[in-house]
This record gives structure tokens, sequence and C-alpha cells, in this order.
């Protein structure tokens, strides 16, 4: 049961395509939340203020917050309202800084019972807002019988049934000690927790390729000025299948072009285009490009090779990963400044183009298709798509990660056992709950009880 | 003879005898009506008391001031902490008990408690006014009123035996049936159902050759179920070990077409934790051996229990396979194994105080709630008085929660599952585990049970004054600093880490291989001379502080989880006419009508999303 205590976060504007989103915090601890998240102190009630909000100490955007103090307000609890650029990104960000903050995603319906709760609701409005509450919930339940009908589905089920088969065995030990069965050594329990455990990685991992697909692949092209990125920008505009409407998520100040390949979107992000902004120091353009580069799924990195590493320096990535560091100008530029940068990047994933001639563009695309085919997961029928989904696998390997350190700590089995049925809990807000009958049924049915 | 009282119960079994005795005790004048007053507090089954998860029951009876643990502890002729390898938290006592003796003490009990009459009698129908019980009808006294009627009839109602394909009529072997009741029940519109259970066959002791058995005692330092209890000395009778073979199995597998299991004879329900000898071998076809111990069914028996062969094939077949057995060659029986079927009235019916949702005043308690064994049978008994009791004071039930107790569990399983089975206790049922000690029995329940006149003012005083013991040593333990050099021997001593610099006391306990005993010389000598006297307290404060952040943890999940759990749903929501929950829920929760959300939560396939319309629609 959810209690009522709790700080709940959702995005309270329908998700997809628009300018602007409102992600809406209720409960008692949605105004220190929001207070933390923008190093503000105070916010006066119903009045919008204008500031920034931080993701690991970066600026993530410039957002709206509206407080409403209780019981004055939509819930007749603390409410915070923040407005922010509609990008996907954002707003996950947003609701993710907020859960790390102690709130957590609201269930469907559960604003709306809120009001109702707090007698913010005509009473006759009950059975309407408990239909709604109901529609909502059928909607998310035909969802999750897709999901359980198709590969991911019955993948996890297995991961439900090897937790299952784990805690049976470790509940057998417990319950039915006065049996005469062979019972699992811990370190054969603490193997298939491991792996559990890697398959749920794997399961986690799958969301983010999941997203590249359904979403596109953001690919910022980063680099001082003068390098080449608008060029390099027409030119894929040019040789690829551009994409010609806006994509879902779009923010509206990056000039973003598409173009599919290899079955996949690349949005590009044109940066060069902020310098047209009002951003006239230098500082302020690399701190926008900061902010690209942390949205970024791939980077293009790219350099006049005829310029000095100065030049270049301080717009590099920290993280070179998932970097593709591109040596532009090959038609003018000569061997030995080639050379020079080539060795500089040795260790990096280069290429050499000309964004004028077009020289490379394909082989760059191509690099492109591959660095994301890589992340594709062994099978690729195995993708989860739903943030929910993600979050309460993350909670499941969380929780393992408990059981794994209490088995490492030699604490006995009902210690153990307790974090792994957390696990399941949070592994079965996928699929259905489990309940000890069905550990019980397990046991019986694989062991022989009874003296 | 008297024929009016305020409360009766119906059957002498473990339950029955619980519910007697508390009625009486908390002032009621109560009659019990057995159908033989030689045979109270029966062991139908095998000559034990305790057990996993069932020993941490008879603790919870005893802390509420039941008798069965007393009664355990002085009939006891061989004790055992099981799962003394594991944590504490499944630590449960077990004991061999003397069965004619435990029948012998509790009747003595019941017959010397004031406020009791005991009647050989039959109940057969229940007098109703104004859908209240008034009165019971008997076979020979006619009707004898009441306020509250609680029957615990065990396996007797229509109870039917069965030993290969010959059936005779009986609740137990050579007792007769009684009949009637369920009837009457189900006129009255309680449904009813049938579950079936066995138990193996008693073999004479001079026809077993021991020396190809293996031996197995008791624990040396036997410890008392009761809190009560002091000056411990039980006896330590051995039980013996040996095991079925292929020749075993293969002749009782010539027995099958004669099974009343396998031939569908048998309808009702058997558990699957307590299966049958033959069941074994056809679900576990790979098995080539299975234990079979040897258990004296009483000080210096000349019978004993052929523990794991519970049987209801055909007598020739059972003793043809027995003596298939190491040092069961010449095996002779005295009574055959058995299979009985008999009625049981599904929990659902039945109010977390264990009166019946369809009848005021009317009780039900025991195996015909769908349970198996004593001690679940005890503590539904006693549940059932305690609440009888209270209702007719017109005072609070007591409903205990799942957080602080496995009887709390116990019952709120029954309700809300819906047992397929006879439903065991299992400490995996319980959520709470590391709350529920059977060490703490006395610490969670002895406050709610003085306050319902139950538990007797000086054991009560005891426990407040060990309690408040266990508060100063602990707090003591985790405010003193201790130095290297003070410590370091000790650390030493027990091939421990050594310290560089000082720490508090508790850290040093939390060490898997530190004792109280080991760091009491830190501790102020009057209170660890104190600490002394009290059964065990040495041992609960270690656990308490080793096992300190765990326990901590589960205290945050009971409170997370409190919020709804209480609150009360009225009996006349028709939950088939709200719309706006699962088709699912609405049959479930129709089907079984909780009375709280926190039950409501816990009925399968009623989804979270159910439970906040429920509370949408309960706030109207
Ligand atoms: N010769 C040559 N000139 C290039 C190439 N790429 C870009 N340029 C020129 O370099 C200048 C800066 O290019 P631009 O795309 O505007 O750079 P940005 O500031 O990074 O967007 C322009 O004059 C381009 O024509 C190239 O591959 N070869």
């Amino acid at each position: 049961m959810a209690s009522q205590a709790n700080t709940i976060v959702a995005l309270s504007t329908a998700p997809g395509f628009g300018a602007i989103a409102v992600v809406r915090l209720t409960g008692p601890i949605s105004l220190s939340i929001i207070s933390t998240l923008t190093n503000k102190k105070a916010f006066k009630p119903r009045l919008a203020t204008f500031t920034k909000i931080f993701y690991k100490t970066n600026h993530l955007d410039d957002i709206i917050v509206t407080y409403f103090k209780a019981p004055e307000s939509y819930t007749g609890e603390d409410v915070v309202e923040i407005s922010c650029h509609g990008s996907q990104y954002i707003i996950e960000r947003i609701i993710e800084l907020c859960i790390n903050e102690g709130a957590r995603n609201a269930e469907p319906g559960e604003f709306t019972k809120r009001a109702f709760l707090n007698g913010k609701m005509d009473l006759s409005q009950a059975e309407g807002v408990a239909d709604i509450i109901h529609t909502q919930t059928q909607a998310a339940h035909l969802a999750s019988t897709n999901l359980l009908d198709g590969h991911t589905g019955i993948f996890i089920k297995k991961c439900q049934k090897q937790l299952i088969d784990i805690i049976s065995l470790l509940e057998l030990e417990l319950d039915f000690s006065d049996q005469e069965i062979d019972f699992t050594p811990k370190s054969k329990i603490e193997n298939q927790l491991v792996d559990l455990q890697n398959t749920l990685q794997m399961l986690i991992q799958s969301f983010n390729y999941g997203k590249l697909v359904k979403e596109g692949i953001r690919v910022p092209i980063i680099g001082p000025p003068n390098s080449g990125k608008s060029s390099l920008l027409n030119a894929f505009l040019q040789e690829e299948r551009v994409i010609v409407s806006p994509t879902a998520g779009t923010t509206r100040d990056s000039i973003e072009e598409s173009f599919r390949r290899g079955g996949y979107q690349f949005r590009l992000i044109d940066t060069a285009g902020l310098r047209q902004t009002t951003d006239s120091v230098e500082q302020k353009g690399i701190e926008r490009t900061n902010k690209y580069i942390q949205q970024a799924d791939l980077i293009l990195f790219i350099i006049d090779p005829s310029k000095p590493v100065s030049d270049f320096q301080k717009y590099l990535p920290n993280n070179l990963d998932d970097t593709i560091i591109i040596l532009n100008k090959i038609d003018i530029i000569s061997e030995s400044q080639l050379n020079n940068k080539q060795k500089y990047f040795k260790n990096f994933n280069t290429i050499t183009i000309s964004a004028k001639t077009h020289n490379g563009i394909h082989r760059l695309a191509d690099k492109m298709v591959n660095h994301i085919k890589v992340k594709r997961p062994k099978n690729e029928n195995i993708i989860i798509t739903r943030k929910r989904h993600k979050y309460s696998l993350i909670n499941t390997k969380q929780s393992l990660e408990h059981a794994l350190f209490s088995i490492k700590d030699n604490q006995p089995s009902e210690i153990i056992v307790m974090d792994l049925r957390i696990a399941l809990d949070s592994l079965s807000e996928i699929l259905g709950k489990v309940y000890n009958d069905d550990i019980l049924n397990n046991i019986f049915k694989n062991f022989c009880i009874g003296k | 003879m008297k024929t009016d009282y305020e409360i009766i119960v119906v059957g002498g079994g473990h339950a029955g005898a619980e519910a007697c005795l508390a009625s009486a005790r908390l002032g009621h004048s109560t009659l019990l009506i057995t159908l033989d007053k030689t045979n109270i507090s029966r062991m139908s089954c095998n000559p034990a008391i305790g057990g996993l998860a069932k020993g941490h029951l008879v603790a919870e009876i005893d802390a509420l001031g039941g008798e069965m643990a007393k009664i355990a502890d002085s009939t006891g002729i061989q004790f055992k902490m099981l799962n003394q390898s594991k944590g504490p938290s499944v630590w449960s006592p077990r004991a061999q008990s003397d069965k004619i003796e435990y029948s012998k003490q509790m009747t003595a009990v019941i017959n010397q408690q004031p406020n009791l009459d005991v009647l050989e009698d039959c109940g057969t129908d229940i007098i109703l006014e104004n859908n209240k019980i008034i009165a019971i009808n008997t076979k020979n006294s006619g009707n004898i009123s009441c306020k509250a009627l609680i029957i615990t009839a065990g396996t007797f109602l229509n109870g039917k035996i069965f030993i290969g394909t010959e059936t005779q009529t009986g609740g137990r072997i050579g007792e007769q049936a009684a009949y009637g009741l369920t009837e009457s029940l189900n006129s009255h519109g309680i449904i009813s159902g049938r579950l079936k259970t066995g138990t193996p066959a008693r073999i004479e002791k001079d026809s077993i050759d021991f020396t190809k058995t293996t031996i197995q005692y008791g624990d040396k330092n036997p410890a008392p179920f009761s809190f009560q209890t002091t000056d411990f000395h039980p006896p330590n009778v051995p039980c013996y070990l040996t095991h079925t073979n292929t020749r075993t199995h293969s002749i009782l597998e010539r027995g099958f077409d004669e099974s009343p299991l396998f031939t569908g004879v048998i309808k009702g329900v058997g558990p699957r934790y307590c299966p049958s000898i033959e069941d074994k071998i056809v679900r576990f076809k790979d098995r080539t051996a299975h234990h079979i111990f040897l258990e004296p069914e009483w000080y210096n028996a000349n019978q004993y229990y052929v523990n794991g062969f519970s049987s209801s094939l055909p007598k020739d077949i059972q003793l043809a396979a027995i003596h298939t057995i190491p040092g069961l060659e010449n095996a002779e029986f005295i009574i055959p194994g058995y299979a009985i079927e008999y009625d049981f009235f599904p929990s659902r019916q039945i109010y977390s105080t264990m009166e019946t949702k369809q009848i005021s005043g009317l009780y039900l308690a025991g195996q015909i709630n769908g349970t198996s064994g004593y001690e679940e049978a005890a503590a539904l008994g006693l549940m059932a008085a305690i609440n009888a009791s209270a209702k007719i004071k017109q005072i609070e039930p007591l409903i205990l929660k799942r957080s602080e107790s496995y009887i709390g569990v116990l019952i709120d399983d029954l309700i809300t599952k819906d047992p397929k089975e006879p439903y065991r206790m299992f400490t995996s049922s319980a959520e709470y585990r590391l709350l529920l000690r059977y060490d703490t029995a006395d610490r969670r329940l002895s406050e709610k049970a003085f306050q319902h006149g139950l538990l007797p003012e000086r054991f009560y005083l005891t426990v407040k004054s060990k309690e408040k013991l266990r508060h100063t040593l602990i707090e003591y333990i985790q405010k003193t600093n201790i130095s290297p050099t003070d410590i370091n021997p000790i650390l030493e001593s027990k091939k421990e880490s050594l310290l560089k610099s000082g720490v508090i006391l508790s850290k040093i306990l939390k060490r898997p291989s530190i004792t109280f005993d080991d760091i009491s010389c830190f501790l102020p000598q009057n209170l660890v001379d104190e600490c002394s006297k009290h059964q065990n307290l040495k041992n609960i404060i270690e656990v308490d502080i080793k096992y300190e952040g765990y326990i901590k943890r589960n205290l945050s999940q009971v409170k997370s989880l409190a919020n709804n759990e209480n609150k009360k749903i009225p009996s006349s929501l028709d939950f088939r006419k709200i719309t706006s929950i699962t088709k699912e829920a609405q049959e479930k929760l129709f089907k079984i009508k909780p009375e709280t959300i926190g039950q409501a939560s816990r009925i399968p396939g009623v989804k979270p999303s159910d439970i906040t319309t429920l509370l949408i629609l309960l706030s109207k």
C-alpha cells in the first residue's frame, strides 16, 4: 500500500512533443526537494519563480517553479510545479532528481486520489475518480499484458522464477531443516545470485538501447568555431535520408536535423547554432556545449587539424568513449598536420573526412551505425522500454546486492531471504505479486517434504 | 444439571482445552462438551509438541496465558531446540511428549478449574434467535443455552477412516464420529468442505530390533517452552532412526489399486507437507530410501509411532512393507496407519476474532478452520475464547497483528488466503520473521494478555522486570566505551582481529564469535547476576544487539505499511457493485469479505489499484 505521507512525482502534461512540460510534486517534502535541486531557499506560494536546475553540478535547464502551499493546492498537500523544456531527456532527469531526493514515481491516478482523499473534490465525483484510476490501471495492465506475451515478458518471468527458486532453497533450509534433504551450499546460491544480477543488469541496459531505438540517437556535433560543424551537418543532409518532421522531445533552442541509417534515427544537433543566440561570452558557449554532451548518446567531435591543440582542447568532452573524433578538411590540410593530430588521438575512435567535398561522409555514417550496433543486447528481442520497469529492475538488483553482501558477511539465511523477498517484490511490480504460497508450492513440488 | 452457561465449547481436543480454560479463567461460566471425558487433549497423531514455527506458536500461547506450553514442559520426555545452526529467529523448540500423561494433566487442570463443567455428550444443533446463538442442542441432554458457542470439533465431524478398501466412521481410530453439527451449520448458511489427513502405524516396542537403528537423543541442556517454567529437568528418552528401501517401495506399490487415495475414494485434500509414504514414492520416484523415525508414545512406552510412514494402504501391505525396514523385520501392529476425512469450514467465513461472519456468537476454532497440528489448534481455540469473552464483556477484541505474532499471521492467512489444504504454520509465512523470535513471545504479547485478564499478574510483573533489565543492559552495552587494552586479550583468545582504538561495547558484541559472557565482565556485576536469573536472557540480549540493524529494518517496514492496515471495511459494502475494480478483485473480495483494508490487500488477485479505489470509496 502506498503510504499517504510519501511525496510523489510525475509528468503532468502528456508526454511527447511539446515545447513546455510540467513535472509535478505533491507531498510533505515537495518544497524541500525543489529547494535542494535549485539551490534556492524559499519559494513564495502561488508565485512563479524563474530559476536554474542542476544535474550533477551541471546546469540542466531553466525552469519556472510554482509552489502551492497545503491545503491551497490541487491535492491539498504541498505541491510544486516545475515547468521545463519539453525534452524527454530533461523531463526524465528532473524526475530522476526528485526521486533521488526522496520522492517516488506516482501510481496511475495517484494525484487525483490524493486530491480526493484530502477533500479537494466533491463527494459525488468519487465514482468518477475511481473510474479514472480504473481506466489508467487497465491501460497500464494492458501494456504489461502485452509485455508478458512478448519475449521480454517471458524472459523477465524466467528471472522471477530463478529468484523464486533461490528463495525456495533458503526457505527450505529454514522451514524444513528437520527433513532429509541436502541443502544447497551458500557459495552456490551466491553464484546463482550473481548470475541473476548480471542478467538484470543486461535488462536494465537494454532500456538504454531500447530508448535509442525508440527515440532516436542524440548526436551533438561539437567542436571549436570554424572546425566545420555546420558544413558537416549540411553534408549529412545532402548525402543521407533526411527526416523532415520534427522529432518528439526536440528542445526549442537547438538546431536539430534527423536522418535514418542502418535502422536507426540519428538526431544531429548543431551546436554551432548556439553562437547566434545572445550568448556572447565564449565561456557561456562552452557551458552550453557541456549540456549537449551530457544529453548525448553519441558525440561527433570535429576539429580542423591545421589548428593547434589549444584551439579545441577546452571543447573536448571528458569521456571520449561515446565520441567519434573527426579530423576534417582533409582536402586542404597537409599530411604532417594530419599525422600530428592522428598521433594525438591515437587511442580514440577517429575518422578523416572533408565536410566540403563530402569525402568520408558515408564512412562516418557507417561508423555511427556501428557504434550503436555494438550496444545492442545479445538478444535484440529482449528489450525493456518502460521507465517503470527499469526502476523496478534497478531496485531488484539493488536488493540482490544487499543479499549478496549478507552472504559474504556470513549472515544467517533468514537475513539473506529478507532482501531477496524485497527483490522479489520489486520484480513482481512488473509481473504481478508472488505470495508465500507460491514459494511453498515450489518447495513441495521440488523437494520431498514430510516424515 | 445446569442448562445455562455463558460460553460453551464443543470438542475436547487441543483447541477445546485452551478455549474452555481461557473462558473459565476470564470469569465466564463455561461448559465443555466432549464425546469422551477420558480423551481430552489426546494427541491423535505424533507424540510431539512444537517444531519449526510450531514452537513459536507454543511460546505465544504461553505468553497469552494458555496452557499448552506448561503441560508440554511437564510431560515432555525429550527436548530439542531445532534450527540452532540457523539464525535466531528460526530457532524453535520441540519436544517428544508422553501423550498419556499430557492428556491426563490437561484433564486434571480442566477438572480443577473453577467456573468450568465438563459434559460427556454430542452437540447436534445450534439454536439461533435473530441470527444469534442462544443455545446448543445435544444428543442426550437436550438444549443448553449460552451466549457464545465455540466449536472445536477437530476431525470428528462426519469423520471417516480409511484403511485400504475398508472404511469406517470415526473421529479417530476407535472413537465414534460426531454427526449433526455440520448439517446444522450448513442449514444456517455456513459452508463446509472436506479435508483429509493421515497417521502412521503404531507398533509394539518388543517387536523392534533397535540394534539396527540409529539412536537419537534430545538436547543435553533442554530449554522449556514456557517462560513460567523453572527448575526444568525433563527426561531424555531417545528416538530411533531407520529408513525404507526399494523393496519397501515395491511392496507398497502393489497396494496402489487398493489405495483410497489413488482410486479417488478420498475426496478431501491432504497436506502436502505431511504426505503419506505412498504419496512420497509416487512423487519422488528416484528416491530409493526415506527416513523413518521410531518415536516412543510415552515414557517407558510399549507403543512406538512410525514417523514417516503415514499410510492408508491395506493393512497387510503396510505390514509387509514395514517388515522390509531395518529393525522392523518382525514388527507387530498395535494400530495400522490410516487416513481420515472430515468436515471443515473454510475460514473466509470467520472474522479475525474467530466469530463467524454469518452467525453472531458462534466461533469456530482448530482443525475445523482448515488447519493441522496441535499447536495451531490450541492457538485458535485460545483466541476464540478470548474474543468470545471480550464480546460478552463488550470490550475490545484481541486481534493480533502479523507483525507481532505467528498467531496473527495464522489467523490472517486463514481468512485471506482461503487455503486449499490443511494449513500449517511456517516461519516463511511471517514477513517480519526477525521480530517474531520464540524467545520474545512474552515481550510481544504479555502486556495484551494481562490487559485481557488472562495472564496472572505475577507473571506479567516478571516479564516487565525482565524487560526493564533488558533495556538497561542493552543501553549500557550501547553506551559504554571499551579500550583496546581491556578488550584485546578477549579478542585474541577468540582469534578475532584486535582493536587499535576504543569502541563501544555493542560493536564488539556484534562480532559473530563474541557472546554476552565474553563481555559481561565490563557490565555492572549486579545486573549480570540479575540477568542470570532469567531464563535465556543473556542470549536474548546478545541476539537483540547482533541483529539490531536488521530488526530496525523490519520495524520500519512494518511502520511504512501500517497506514491503512486497520482501516475498517463496513460489512454492508457490496463488492460486486463496485465497477471500478477488476473483475477478479470483485469476486475475491465478495467471497472473502475482508474486514479491513489490510486484509483486502493480502487477498491474492486484489491489486494495489483496487485497494486505492476501495480507499476512495470508503472515504465517501
Ligand atoms: N576546405 C574545407 N573547408 C571547410 C571544410 N569544412 C568546413 N570548411 C570551411 O570552414 C569554415 C567554417 O565552417 P563551418 O561549418 O561554418 O564551421 P563551424 O563554425 O564549426 O560550424 C567555412 O568557411 C567552411 O567552408 C572542409 O572539409 N574543407
